[in-house]
């Protein structure tokens, strides 16, 4: 169900839930969670199931008993709005985790930096580390491979009988990586692959590689 | 005076016009006046404004004898219209009546298109009449003291009540007369219906449940025996004539000597696509019709379409190319000839349709049918045949609609607030809610008020309040506003402007015709060549070209299924075509459509059948895309949409298999990557009835038909805010949203009555579950042909070149992915 993936020498395993984890790092790299956008639906009026929001947390703790990570860095958009009652819960979350936790500010990070200082989070705009460049946005530089955020990829995959499927993703081309969103209440994006990428489909609970080894 | 006094004052202002009542005025005046509510079953154009104006008037009279010298403040009566294009019409005819009788009555209009200033001025005074949509009503009900406002009402107008009651605006209309009934003690409620199948039903949801309304009320039907001529344009070498298609282009040349024949001809197209289509290929093969020529459709400006609207009351044009938007209201007399094009699914729409010509008296009003296919000349005999027996259509009312019922409960907590044992009486009283339970009832409560069934620590939920004293209201000015401004239950797909970067409004298209331009493209829309400048917000801004492009601009819109009524003269129509031994002529083969039909009749009977009323045929056969099968009910595509699903679904129980399925209204088709051996669906009796409701739950999960229907009550109950005017969220973002909301639902609250509420609009409306069954026993009664084709039948054609496809599997998605391909830029 994991995909293995070995980039720059480096060794990555993609887990089904959306996250990457990086082995010689031991750290964990997670995009797009959109914490507290249930709440902020809510406060607005419109009545989403608040056990939706309870569910994101659940899942962040599930992968990280799995992995047990040193490090956990999210690529941006970590939380959804301003400050809200989810916040308190991500405190706790926060707290029960054994791992340092780094996050990558995106464009829905408008909370104040210091409040994630204040639970032991550090706070980058960017990270280069050991040749790989994490990002929210999706950056290319010269000379680094790229980890990012933001896009939320999806595909569209056609079989015979024109059936259509379109499934979230890892989307890797040549020196870059966009990890899918891992909050369960986000939507996707779709892109369109050229030949020279490759596209890693999470479905029921696998990976799989769309492109590779397929005659295309 | 006494109610005859007050008629003969009714009769001599139709004297001085040179006018007769006609007895169905004359009835309506006299019920109206003796109190009763009811429903007038007359058609556009026969004097039913009148019908009901005048005993507003006359009441009015009666009410307040001194009217010559003091007017009586207060509205007396509102005039609903479920088009706005309609109102300066009733507002003209109605207004010359109170003026012509010195009676200093003020008749005023209240749309979305109404000036700001215009309802301020409203509100500070009412006009004694005002002409309103049912979404303008409501918003009257969301502001403060609209008890005080509608108390002096003696009567609701409910006009084209037919063209409200299959939707959810009739049951929108249908709460607000709930209100008004309590607040407006001396209410009448009139409805204006055409022609349809279940007039007595309409007239029960208009009054809804209650007795006083029921027994106090009459159904007035005019008399009306226009006499309507339906001739096919046959083409003359039917040979060549496609097997399918739906534009008709082909026919072009036959219609241009009738549009030079007649003064003026209405061109009508099923859509909006089809329109801008024909009238450019009209222009380009005939530029002698420039300027003489003109298009409306519903995305065009509001101005262009007035003027077009204009020019055919002068007799300015020769021919307009039109969709539905000029099916309805007001009456163009200099409209001599009619011509449709393709299959208009229900004789309903098609009787409105001819009846826009003519309207001389005594002459037959005559309709041009021209076929986009072969097998729409069917369609076309079929039709000539409804249209002698006088078959028309029933409009089914919504039930249970929470989505409507939750808008409207915080449209009263935004005005005034509402105490619950107030409302539940009234609600339960209308026809959509009169099945309503307690439990129901306090779910959308609770709904409203805590966003879920229960309390939950730390929630920050906000909609309406509930006040110490048990007034549930809505105290946040946000929140209000956001609600005002999502009134209404038409959802729409995304619209963008379309706009001169020099400034000047074109019209609206959909965002996603627009998203897949990049500027410098070019397009051709209401009639126009344009290039795509730029994108700022939701506007697409635009300059004219000169370059030639082939890019017309096309909308989404349903495709509309062949009505029952029409489905069964079609499929008599069909085997009465039949040749009994598929050599010799049928004598009954009558009608020129069916003899035009012949060749591809024989070329059916070379290939497979032409089944008989007791036959069901099933076709198989191989070609590049996969193993075709096709089943011909013919019983309108939503039924087939419905049966497609569910024999897939039960094929799939005996092995993993995945289906492409695409259907027309002739029948459907199962397409998929492995043999299919129909024996083994006739072994397992998969036709069944049994286990229906449960069989068609399970195929539909896989089908996503409930998702989309979400997607509108997801908007209409507030769940999905569609933005501020100017302001506008792109939709990319509201499909999502319902999308992603349609997906929470399921897993974290499945019994939230409005996701419920999407697979029973799903089973009720798009499937009709009612006729599915029918159908299932009929098949069941038949005896099954399965031919095995070597390719492609002329029934098939039209079916499997069909490009919107559902897809149904009970395979693993995994494994289903291993042999897919992905989607690569080309």
């Amino acid at each position: 169900m994991i995909q293995n993936l070995e980039i720059q020498n480096h060794n990555f395993k993609l887990h089904p839930s959306g996250a990457i984890f990086w082995e010689e790092e031991n750290m964990l790299l997670i995009a797009d969670v959109h914490l507290g956008k249930v709440a902020h639906f809510r406060k607005h009026g419109a009545a989403i199931p608040a056990q939706a929001a309870f569910k994101n947390l659940e899942k962040l703790t599930e992968i990280s008993n799995y992995f047990q990570p040193k490090t956990i860095c999210f690529l941006g958009d970590l939380f959804h709005s301003i400050l809200n009652d989810e916040w308190h819960d991500f405190e706790k979350w926060v707290e029960y985790t054994q791992a340092e936790v780094i996050l990558i500010s995106g464009n829905h990070d408008i909370i104040p930096t210091y409040l994630y200082e204040d639970l032991g989070i550090k706070v980058f705009d960017e990270l280069v580390l050991k040749g790989f460049y994490l990002t929210h946005h999706p950056t290319e530089v010269e000379g680094l491979f790229n980890f990012s955020g933001h896009i939320h990829p999806g595909v569209r995959l056609r079989g015979l009988g024109r059936q259509y499927l379109r499934l979230p993703c890892f989307y890797k081309t040549l020196n870059s990586l966009i990890l899918p969103a891992f909050g369960n209440f986000t939507g996707k994006h779709i892109l369109t692959p050229s030949e020279k990428d490759e596209v890693f489909a999470i479905v029921e609970g696998e990976v799989i590689c769309v492109s590779k080894n397929k005659k295309l | 005076m006494t109610n005859k006094e007050l008629i003969n004052i009714a009769n001599a202002w139709f004297q001085s016009k040179s006018w007769k009542a006609f007895p169905f005025q004359h009835k309506t005046w006299n019920a109206f006046l003796s109190g009763k509510h009811g429903l007038l079953n007359a058609p556009t154009g026969s004097g039913k404004t009148y019908a009901l104006w005048v005993p507003i008037v006359l009441q009015y009279l009666k009410d307040n004898p001194a009217y010559k010298t003091k007017h009586q403040k207060g509205i007396k009566a509102i005039w609903i219209t479920p088009l706005r294009a309609l109102s300066v019409e009733i507002q003209q005819a109605t207004q010359r009546f109170a003026d012509d009788l010195g009676t200093g009555l003020t008749v005023g209009i209240r749309t979305g298109d109404t000036p700001q200033s215009e309802r301020a001025k409203q509100k500070r005074q009412m006009p004694d009449l005002l002409i309103t949509t049912p979404e303008s009503l409501m918003l009257l009900l969301a502001s403060k003291d609209y008890d005080k406002t509608f108390k002096t009402l003696t009567a609701i107008v409910v006009d084209e009540w037919h063209e409200l009651l299959g939707s959810k605006r009739g049951v929108q209309m249908e709460l607000a007369l709930s209100r008004l009934k309590t607040i407006s003690p001396n209410l009448r409620i009139w409805g204006i219906s055409a022609t349809i199948g279940n007039l007595e039903e309409a007239m029960d949801v208009l009054l809804g449940t209650d007795s006083q309304f029921r027994e106090n009320s009459v159904l007035i039907k005019a008399k009306q025996k226009s006499k309507i001529e339906v001739r096919s344009i046959i083409p003359k070498k039917i040979e060549t004539f496609p097997w399918r298609g739906h534009l008709g282009l082909h026919l072009l040349e036959e219609i241009v000597p009738i549009i030079k024949a007649s003064k003026t001809t209405i061109i009508f197209t099923n859509t909006r696509g089809q329109c801008e289509i024909w009238f450019q290929k009209l222009l380009e093969k005939h530029p002698e019709f420039a300027g003489e020529i003109a298009m409306h459709h519903g995305s065009i400006g509001k101005d262009t379409r007035l003027w077009v609207e204009q020019a055919i009351r002068n007799e300015s044009l020769l021919a307009v190319v039109a969709t539905s938007s000029l099916d309805l209201g007001v009456d163009f007399a200099p409209v001599e000839t009619v011509i449709q094009i393709g299959g208009p699914k229900g004789v309903a729409k098609f009787l409105q349709r001819a009846g826009r010509s003519n309207h001389r008296p005594g002459e037959p009003s005559v309709i041009y049918f021209l076929p986009t296919h072969a097998l729409e000349l069917l369609e076309a005999s079929a039709l000539k045949r409804a249209v002698k027996e006088e078959v028309v259509e029933d409009r089914i009312p919504y039930l249970l609609s929470f989505d409507v019922l939750i808008q409207y409960l915080v449209t009263l907590a935004v005005s005034n607030g509402f105490f619950p044992k107030d409302i539940f009486p009234e609600i339960k009283n209308t026809f959509c809610f009169q099945g309503i339970t307690e439990e129901q009832w306090n779910w959308c409560l609770n709904f409203i008020t805590i966003g879920s069934q229960s309390l939950q620590a730390y929630d920050e939920y906000k909609k309406v309040e509930v006040t110490a004293d048990g007034l549930f209201k809505v105290e946040s000015r946000q929140i209000a506003m956001m609600h005002r401004l999502s009134i209404g239950t038409i959802v729409s797909d995304s619209m963008m402007l379309v706009k001169y970067v020099s400034g000047g409004f074109i019209g609206t298209i959909e965002e996603w015709f627009i998203s897949k331009m990049k500027p410098g493209d070019t397009f051709v829309f209401a009639g126009r060549t344009l290039e795509l400048v730029r994108i700022r917000q939701m506007q697409a801004q635009v300059r004219k070209s000169s370059k030639r492009t082939a890019n017309i601009v096309s909308f989404m819109g349903g495709r509309l299924p062949l009505s029952s009524q029409m489905s069964k003269i079609l499929r008599e129509e069909m085997q009465s075509a039949r040749l009994p031994d598929g050599t010799t002529e049928n004598p009954k083969r009558n009608t020129p459509e069916l003899k035009a039909l012949s060749h591809i009749y024989k070329r059916q009977e070379r290939e497979s059948i032409v089944p008989n009323e007791t036959e069901f045929l099933i076709e198989t056969f191989k070609t590049r895309e996969g193993y075709h099968s096709l089943f011909y009910p013919f019983e309108g595509r939503f039924v087939h949409e419905a049966m497609s699903s569910l024999l897939a679904y039960r094929i799939s129980l005996l092995s993993p298999i995945t289906f492409s399925l695409a259907y027309n209204d002739y029948g459907f088709e199962l397409l998929s990557d492995k043999f299919l051996d129909i024996q083994t669906i006739l072994d397992n009796n998969l036709f069944s009835e049994e286990y229906l409701y449960d069989d068609l739950q399970k195929s539909l999960n896989s089908t996503e038909l409930a998702r989309r229907k979400f997607r509108d009550i997801a908007v209409i109950s507030g769940l999905v805010f569609q933005g501020y005017p100017n302001k506008a969220i792109k939709t990319k973002h509201l499909q999502s949203n319902s999308q992603l909301l349609f997906d929470v639902f399921r897993d974290y609250e499945p019994d939230n009555l409005l996701y419920l509420q999407a697979y029973r609009e799903t089973f009720e409306h798009q499937l009709e579950e009612g006729r599915l069954r029918q159908a299932l026993a009929r098949i069941n009664s038949q005896e099954i042909i399965w031919k095995q084709c070597n390719k492609a039948t002329p029934f098939s054609f039209p079916i499997i070149t069909d490009r919107l496809r559902e897809k149904l599997s009970s395979e693993k998605l995994a494994d289903r992915i291993k042999r897919m391909t992905l989607q690569l830029m080309k």
